[in-house]
C-alpha cells in the first residue's frame, strides 16, 4: 500500500472517530449512572467505612471512638489505578453483518472497547491496546479510540504487564488453540480479564431456507447446502459446542465470558462486561 | 370440437422430451450469501444428498406452460366453421338490403367466419354484395382479395335501405371466373332474380344460410289515410305459427305514444294492428314501428296525409254579437284538436277540408245544394246545426226529415222543464262520454217519426227525440245537431261536452288524401337500414310529389322524409315493397346462421400459460429461498391477489361505498365515453370536496348487469349508439333505484336532448315518468348556486325533468334527462386541465357547467329541500328592516 493510501484509508477510518467517540461516551454514561465509585475497601484517599475494631488492627479511629464506647478503626475505599487492555478480533469476517439494518460486529466491537474505555478512564483506570504503551486521563479516549480503529494486532501472545487485566472481543468461532495459548500464558502472571463473544444473529440461528451457497470472508471458499432448513439443527449443534469450548477456555484461565449479539442494545454487554471486570478484580 | 388456425406449430410438441432432459438437467440456481461461520457448516457431516435436480412437479409445471404455449401458438379454435365449399377463392355473397337489418349481426358474424375458414385454407376472397350501393352503383364482384382486406370491407359493410338486386348480381356472377366455392349469407327473402342467383350459385359449390324464418324481417305497410284509427299492417315471410306482434306510434321527438298488439295467426301471413288513440294523440304520431325490429321494412314514417283532418266553418250573417255568435263557440270548440277555417261556403268547398260545419243555415238553395251534395258524396263529412232558420223548413241535404217548427222546453207558456240528455246508445260514436249533469237543451227541431230514426240518432234527449242524428250520402256522410250551436238553445254549447262531442264527429271523418301534387320534393331526412333518420346521401334526388306514393325506395330514392317541413311527403320501404316470401333455392345446400360463432381459444392458453408462469415465478422464489413459506398466508394473498387481479378489477367493497358520496357512471363499453364520464365524475367528485360540504366524494363506473345501485345518489348514464338492451334483472336494478330514491342523469351528449332509438330501446321498461322540460326556476337551479341555464359541453338545450307531481318524491325529480354532454366539460386530465373544449366556449361556460354539476349532487342530497329554502334569510332579513 503506497503511503497516499495509507493516508487516505487513515483519513477514512478517523472520520468515523468523532461520531463514535461520542456514541461511546453515551453509552458508557448509561451505564455509569449505575455503578458508583468501587464500594470496596482498599488503598485509596477517600474515606469508605468504620468498622468496629478487631483484635490485631492497627489504625484505630480516635476521633470516631470517641464519640462512643466502642472503638472504630477507618478504613478508606480501594483506589488502586490498574492498567485494563482492549483487544478485539481484526479479522475480515468481523466486518459482516447478515442484515443491513444491523451493525457488523466490528463496529460493534469497537464501539464496546470505547465505551469500556470512557468508563474506566472515568473511574480512574488507565486502558491501552496491547503493544502500546497505557494512557489515562483527559484527551486519553480520543487517542486511545484512534488507535483502536487502526489497530490490527493480534490476540497478545506475550505476557502482559503485572496488575493489569485483559479485554478480548471477537467472534471466536475459529478453532481455540491460539486463544487457550494466549490466556494460559496471561494467566500464568496472573492476569485475568474477559472475553466478549460478539456475534451476528443470523451466526447463531442460520435463518436462510432453500439452496445456498456460502462463501467464506477469509478466503476460506464456498460450501453449497441444497437445503438450509435440513442441516440448522446440525450447525446448532456445532455452534453450541464451539461456544462451550470457548466457555471451557476461559474459565480454566480465570476469564469471565460476556455473550452479545448485535441485535442486542450495547449497554447489556457493557454493563455486563463492567461487572464481570469488577468481579475479576475483586 | 377444437380446430387449429396453424397446426403445423403443434409440431413443437415433438421437443418437449428435449425440454423435459434439459431442465432435469440444471438445478436451480443457488443463491450466493457471505457467511463468517463457515468453519462450522463444514464440521457438519455430510449426509447423501439426493441427487440437485428440478423436482418433478417443478418440471411437470414448466412442461405444461411450454405445452400451453406451443397450443396456444397453433391457434387453437372452438367450434370452427366447417371449410367453404370447394377450393380456389372463395365467393361470398351478402345480401345487404332491408331485409338484412334485422338480423345483420349475424350476417356479419357468419361473414367474419366464412373469411377466417377461407384464410386458414389460404385461399383469397370474392366479395359480392347484392343490393346497389348508396351511389347508386350496381352489385359487382369486388376480388379476389387477401382475406385481411376482405375483412376490412366486411367489417365497413352495411345494410342498405332498399330492396337487393339479385337479378344483376347473379348477372355480375356469369362472368366471373375462378371461383372455387361459394357462400350466400341471404336474409332467407325471395326476390326478382332470387332463382337467377341461386342457378350461378349452384354451379358453384355453394352454401346458403337462411335466418330462422321465425326471425326474419317483418314488413310494415303504411296505414290507409283516411281510416278512422290507425292500422298498422305488418306481413311476414312464413305462415307458421301464431307469433304476437307489437307495433308501437312514435311522436317526431321519439315519446311512445302508443303500443298495438296483435298476433299472426296460424297460417297467417299479415297481422293487422289498430290503434285506439285520441285524436290529438293520433294526429301527433310520426312513426310506426315494429317493436323489436330496427329495420327501414318494419318503420313507417307518418306525414301530414295521416294526420290533416281540417275543419271548415260557413260563415253566416257577420252582424251577430261576438257572444251570440254560433260561429264563435263552434271555433273555440274545435281549435284543440283541428285545423279550423272559416269563410263562405263556396270558398270553403273548393278546399280540402275533412269536416264542414254549417251552423243555422236554413234551407240551402238549389246551388248550394248541389255543391254541398257532390262534396259530401265524395266523402266529406257535413256537420249541420239547427236554429231558427232551419227551423222554418229544412232541405233535402239533411239526415232525417223534419217537421216545420221547433220545440220549446221550459218556456213561460210550458209546462215542461229544459231537457236532459239520455244516456249515449252503444253504437253510437259517442259512447262512453258522461253527461254533465247540467247540460240541458231548452229548444230543438223534432225529425218526423220514421222506421230508421232510431239507428240514424247519435245522441237522444231524455224523452227519445233525437238530438244528434247522422245519415251516410254517398262516400260522405250527413250529420244534424238538433239544437243551436251556439247558447241561444241550450247550453250544451257552453259545456265541456260539446268538445267531446265534436271531437268525436271529427274524429269519424274521413281523412282528406291531399291531392299530390307535380312540385318536386328534395329529400330532407333519410331513414338508414336500421330506421334511424339521419342526413340523405348525395346520390339521393327529389321526386315529384305525386310520385312518392307509387316510388320504390332505391338508392335514388330512399325512404325518409321529402320536401320542405309543412308539405312533408314521407316515401315509405313499405308501401311498395312485395309482400315477403321464403327464399327458394334450387342445388344450393341450405345452413342457418346458428351453427357458426367460433371462439378462440390461444387468448385462454396463453393467459393459463401466464398464470403457470407467475407460479413457477413464486415456486422458485421459494426454493432459491428468496422468499420464505415462515408466512404461507401472506403466499396465499398474494395468490389470491393475483387470481383477483386477472379475473377482474372489481370493485370497491360496499363499505367504503357507502361511507362516503359515491357518484355513479354507467359503463357503456365505449372506451372513449367511458374514459370522458370518469374523468368527468372524478372531476365533479374534486370539485365538491372542494366547494362544499362533502367531505368525501369518489367516482366508479357501474355495470348495470352486474353492480349493486343503492350505494350511489347519482347515476350518470351517457348514451352511445352501442348501447345494449338491459336484461331484466339490470333493469329491475335501476327501477329500484329509481324507487329508492337515486337520480338518473341520462345524457344523449348530442345537445339536443333527443335520446337515440339504442337509448330508447335500452330504456324500455324503465319507469321513465312523463318528462316536462325544466322551468327556469326548478330547484336545481338553486339547489347550491344560482344559475340561469343547465350548460355543459353544449351551452344551450333543454333539460328534461319529471312533470309528474309524484307525492312518494315530494316532487323530486329521479331522472333528469339532457345533451349538454356535461362529463365532457367536467373532465380533466392528471394535471388538472380541462380534456375538452366547451361550445361556444369560454372559461365561464366551464364554470357554469360544473356549478350545475354541484347543484346536480345536491339535489339528489338534498331533494326540493332547496325550493323553499334558498330564499329564508333574504325574507328574514328584509322581515328584520
Amino acid at each position: 500500500m503506497t503511503l497516499a493510501g495509507r493516508t487516505s484509508r487513515a483519513e477514512a477510518l478517523a472520520a468515523r472517530l468523532p461520531p463514535l467517540l461520542v456514541e461511546a461516551e453515551r453509552v458508557a454514561e448509561t451505564v455509569r449512572q449505575g455503578v458508583h465509585g468501587r464500594r470496596r475497601v482498599g488503598t485509596g484517599e477517600s474515606f469508605w467505612q468504620f468498622r468496629p475494631y478487631t483484635a490485631g488492627d492497627a489504625r484505630i479511629d480516635w476521633r470516631q471512638s470517641a464519640k462512643s464506647d466502642r472503638v472504630y478503626v477507618r478504613e478508606t475505599e480501594w483506589e488502586a489505578a490498574q492498567t485494563v487492555y482492549l483487544w478485539r478480533d481484526p479479522s475480515e469476517s468481523m466486518a459482516w453483518t447478515a442484515e443491513s439494518s444491523r451493525p457488523t460486529k466490528r463496529m460493534r466491537a469497537e464501539l464496546l472497547s470505547l465505551a469500556l474505555a470512557a468508563l474506566l478512564l472515568k473511574g480512574g483506570e488507565r486502558v491501552a491496546l496491547p503493544g502500546s504503551s497505557a494512557v489515562g486521563g483527559r484527551g486519553a479516549l480520543e487517542r486511545l479510540g484512534r488507535s483502536l480503529l487502526t489497530d490490527s494486532a493480534a490476540m497478545p501472545s506475550h505476557p502482559l504487564p503485572r496488575h493489569s487485566s485483559l479485554v478480548l472481543i471477537g467472534d471466536f468461532l475459529d478453532p481455540l488453540d491460539d486463544l487457550a495459548a494466549s490466556l494460559q500464558v496471561q494467566a500464568a502472571r496472573g492476569i485475568g480479564g474477559a472475553i466478549v463473544q460478539l456475534l451476528d444473529p443470523a451466526e447463531v440461528s442460520l435463518p436462510w431456507e432453500g439452496r445456498v451457497r456460502f462463501h467464506g470472508l477469509e478466503g476460506e471458499g464456498d460450501e453449497l447446502v441444497p437445503r438450509v432448513g435440513a442441516v440448522r439443527d446440525a450447525y446448532q449443534d456445532a455452534f453450541v459446542a464451539q461456544t462451550q469450548a470457548l466457555e471451557r477456555t476461559a474459565r480454566a484461565a480465570g476469564f469471565a465470558i460476556v455473550r452479545h449479539t448485535t441485535d442486542k442494545p450495547p449497554q447489556d454487554a457493557l454493563l455486563a462486561l463492567h461487572a464481570a471486570m469488577r468481579g475479576e478484580r475483586a | 370440437m377444437i380446430g387449429f388456425a396453424t397446426p403445423w406449430v403443434l409440431a413443437a410438441l415433438l421437443s418437449l422430451p428435449l425440454l423435459w432432459w434439459l431442465l432435469r438437467a440444471t438445478p436451480p440456481a443457488p443463491r450466493r450469501v457471505d457467511f463468517p461461520a463457515l468453519r462450522l457448516l463444514r464440521l457438519i457431516p455430510k449426509r447423501e444428498e439426493t441427487p440437485v435436480r428440478t423436482p418433478w412437479w417443478l418440471l411437470l409445471l414448466r412442461l405444461a406452460i411450454a405445452a400451453l404455449a406451443i397450443v396456444a401458438l397453433a391457434g387453437p379454435v372452438l367450434n370452427p366453421t366447417p371449410p367453404a365449399p370447394g377450393n380456389g377463392p372463395l365467393l361470398l355473397v351478402v345480401d345487404d338490403g332491408w331485409a338484412s337489418a334485422h338480423t345483420w349481426d349475424a350476417i356479419k358474424q357468419a361473414a367474419g367466419d366464412a373469411i377466417d375458414s377461407a384464410s386458414r385454407a389460404g385461399r383469397p376472397v370474392i366479395l359480392l354484395t347484392t343490393a346497389p350501393g348508396n351511389d347508386g352503383a350496381a352489385p359487382r364482384v369486388a376480388g379476389p382479395l387477401p382475406a385481411g382486406e376482405a375483412r376490412a370491407r366486411v367489417d365497413a359493410m352495411a345494410p342498405k335501405p332498399w330492396a337487393v338486386d339479385r337479378a344483376t348480381a347473379a348477372k355480375a356472377l356469369e362472368t366471373a371466373r375462378d371461383i372455387g366455392g361459394a357462400v350466400w349469407l341471404s336474409d332467407g327473402l325471395t326476390s326478382d332474380g332470387s332463382d337467377a342467383l341461386s342457378e350461378q350459385l349452384a354451379k358453384r359449390s355453394a352454401i346458403v344460410r337462411v335466418p330462422d324464418m321465425r326471425n326474419a324481417s317483418r314488413l310494415l305497410r303504411p296505414p290507409p289515410i283516411g281510416d278512422a284509427k290507425l292500422a298498422a299492417h305488418v306481413l311476414r315471410a312464413s305462415s307458421d305459427g301464431e307469433t304476437p306482434v307489437t307495433v308501437r306510434a312514435l311522436a317526431a321527438d321519439g315519446r311512445i305514444l302508443g303500443r298495438a298488439t296483435t298476433k299472426f295467426e296460424n297460417g297467417a301471413r299479415e297481422a293487422v294492428a289498430t290503434f285506439d288513440m285520441p285524436i290529438e294523440r293520433r294526429n301527433e304520431t310520426a312513426r310506426l314501428e315494429v317493436e323489436g325490429e330496427n329495420s327501414a321494412g318494419a318503420t313507417v314514417l307518418l306525414d301530414e296525409q295521416w294526420r290533416r283532418r281540417p275543419v271548415g266553418i260557413v260563415r253566416g250573417a257577420s252582424s251577430e254579437q261576438r257572444l251570440l255568435s254560433d260561429v264563435y263557440y263552434l271555433e273555440r270548440a274545435l281549435a284543440p284538436f283541428a285545423e279550423v277555417r272559416v269563410g263562405d261556403l263556396g270558398e270553403l268547398v273548393q278546399r280540402e277540408l275533412a269536416v264542414l260545419v254549417l251552423p243555422d243555415s236554413g234551407a240551402l238553395d238549389g246551388n248550394e245544394l248541389t255543391t254541398l251534395t257532390r262534396w259530401v258524396e265524395q266523402g266529406g263529412l257535413l256537420l249541420r246545426f239547427a236554429g231558427p232558420k232551419l227551423a222554418q223548413g229544412g232541405d233535402a241535404l239533411l239526415p232525417v226529415r223534419l217537421r216545420a217548427g221547433d220545440r220549446a222546453l221550459g218556456g213561460s207558456l210550458s209546462w215542461s222543464e229544459p231537457m236532459k240528455l239520455a244516456p249515449f246508445p252503444e253504437t253510437s260514436p259517442f259512447a262512453g262520454l258522461s253527461i254533465p249533469g247540467d247540460v240541458a237543451i231548452s229548444r230543438q227541431v223534432l225529425a218526423e217519426p220514421a222506421v230508421d230514426l232510431a239507428e240514424k240518432s247519435w245522441a237522444r234527449l231524455a224523452d227519445g227525440t233525437p238530438l244528434v242524428t247522422a245519415a251516410s250520402r254517398g262516400n260522405g256522410r250527413v250529420v244534424l245537431v238538433h239544437t243551436s250551436a251556439g247558447p241561444e238553445w241550450s247550453n250544451l254549447a257552453l259545456s265541456g261536452l260539446y268538445v267531446d262531442l265534436l271531437r268525436r264527429i271529427v274524429a269519424v271523418s274521413a281523412g282528406v288524401a291531399a291531392s299530390p301534387g307535380t312540385q318536386l320534393l328534395a329529400p330532407r331526412r333519410a331513414l338508414d337500414a336500421f330506421a334511424r333518420l339521419v342526413e340523405p346521401d348525395a346520390a339521393a334526388v327529389p321526386i315529384s310529389a305525386s310520385a312518392v306514393a307509387l316510388a320504390r325506395a332505391e338508392p335514388r330514392h330512399p325512404p325518409g322524409l321529402y320536401g320542405p317541413e309543412e308539405q312533408t311527403r314521407a316515401l315509405n320501404l313499405g308501401s311498395n315493397e312485395p309482400a315477403p316470401a321464403p327464399l327458394e333455392t334450387v342445388g344450393v345446400t341450405r345452413a342457418g346462421y346458428e351453427t357458426t360463432g367460433e371462439t378462440r381459444l390461444a387468448g385462454a392458453f396463453f393467459s393459463t400459460a401466464l398464470g403457470l408462469l407467475v407460479i413457477d415465478a413464486l415456486v422458485a422464489l421459494v426454493l432459491g429461498g428468496l422468499l420464505t413459506l415462515r408466512r404461507p398466508r401472506s403466499a396465499v394473498a398474494a395468490l389470491a391477489l393475483l387470481f383477483a387481479f386477472s379475473a377482474h378489477a372489481q370493485e370497491k367493497p360496499a363499505a367504503e361505498l357507502a361511507s362516503k358520496t359515491v357518484l355513479a357512471w354507467v359503463r357503456t363499453g365505449d372506451p372513449t365515453v367511458d374514459r370522458t364520464s370518469k374523468a368527468g365524475l372524478s372531476a365533479l367528485a374534486r370539485t365538491l370536496m372542494q366547494r362544499t360540504a362533502i367531505d368525501e366524494a369518489d367516482a366508479v363506473g357501474i355495470d348495470l348487469e352486474r353492480d349493486e345501485l343503492a350505494f350511489h345518489p347519482i347515476l350518470y348514464w351517457p348514451s352511445t349508439a352501442g348501447q345494449k338492451p338491459l336484461s331484466e334483472a339490470a333493469r329491475q336494478r335501476v327501477n329500484g333505484f329509481l324507487r329508492g330514491g337515486g337520480l338518473l342523469l341520462i345524457d344523449t351528449r348530442d345537445g339536443a336532448a333527443s335520446p337515440s332509438p339504442a337509448l330508447r330501446a335500452a330504456l324500455q321498461g324503465v319507469d321513465i315518468p312523463p318528462l316536462v322540460q325544466a322551468p327556469p326556476d326548478h330547484v336545481l337551479s338553486k339547489s347550491f348556486y344560482l344559475l340561469n341555464g343547465f350548460p355543459g359541453r353544449y351551452e344551450s338545450g333543454p333539460l328534461w325533468v319529471d312533470g309528474s307531481a309524484n307525492d312518494k318524491t315530494d316532487g323530486v325529480s329521479s331522472v333528469v334527462l339532457g345533451g349538454a354532454d356535461w362529463a365532457a366539460a367536467w373532465a380533466e386530465d392528471e394535471a388538472g386541465r380541462p380534456m375538452f373544449a366547451v361550445s361556444p366556449g369560454g372559461g365561464r361556460q366551464r364554470e357554469q357547467a360544473s356549478r350545475f354539476g354541484v347543484n346536480l349532487v345536491m339535489y339528489a342530497l338534498t331533494g326540493n329541500y332547496k325550493a323553499d329554502q334558498v330564499h329564508v334569510p333574504f325574507i328574514l332579513q328584509r322581515l328584520g328592516q
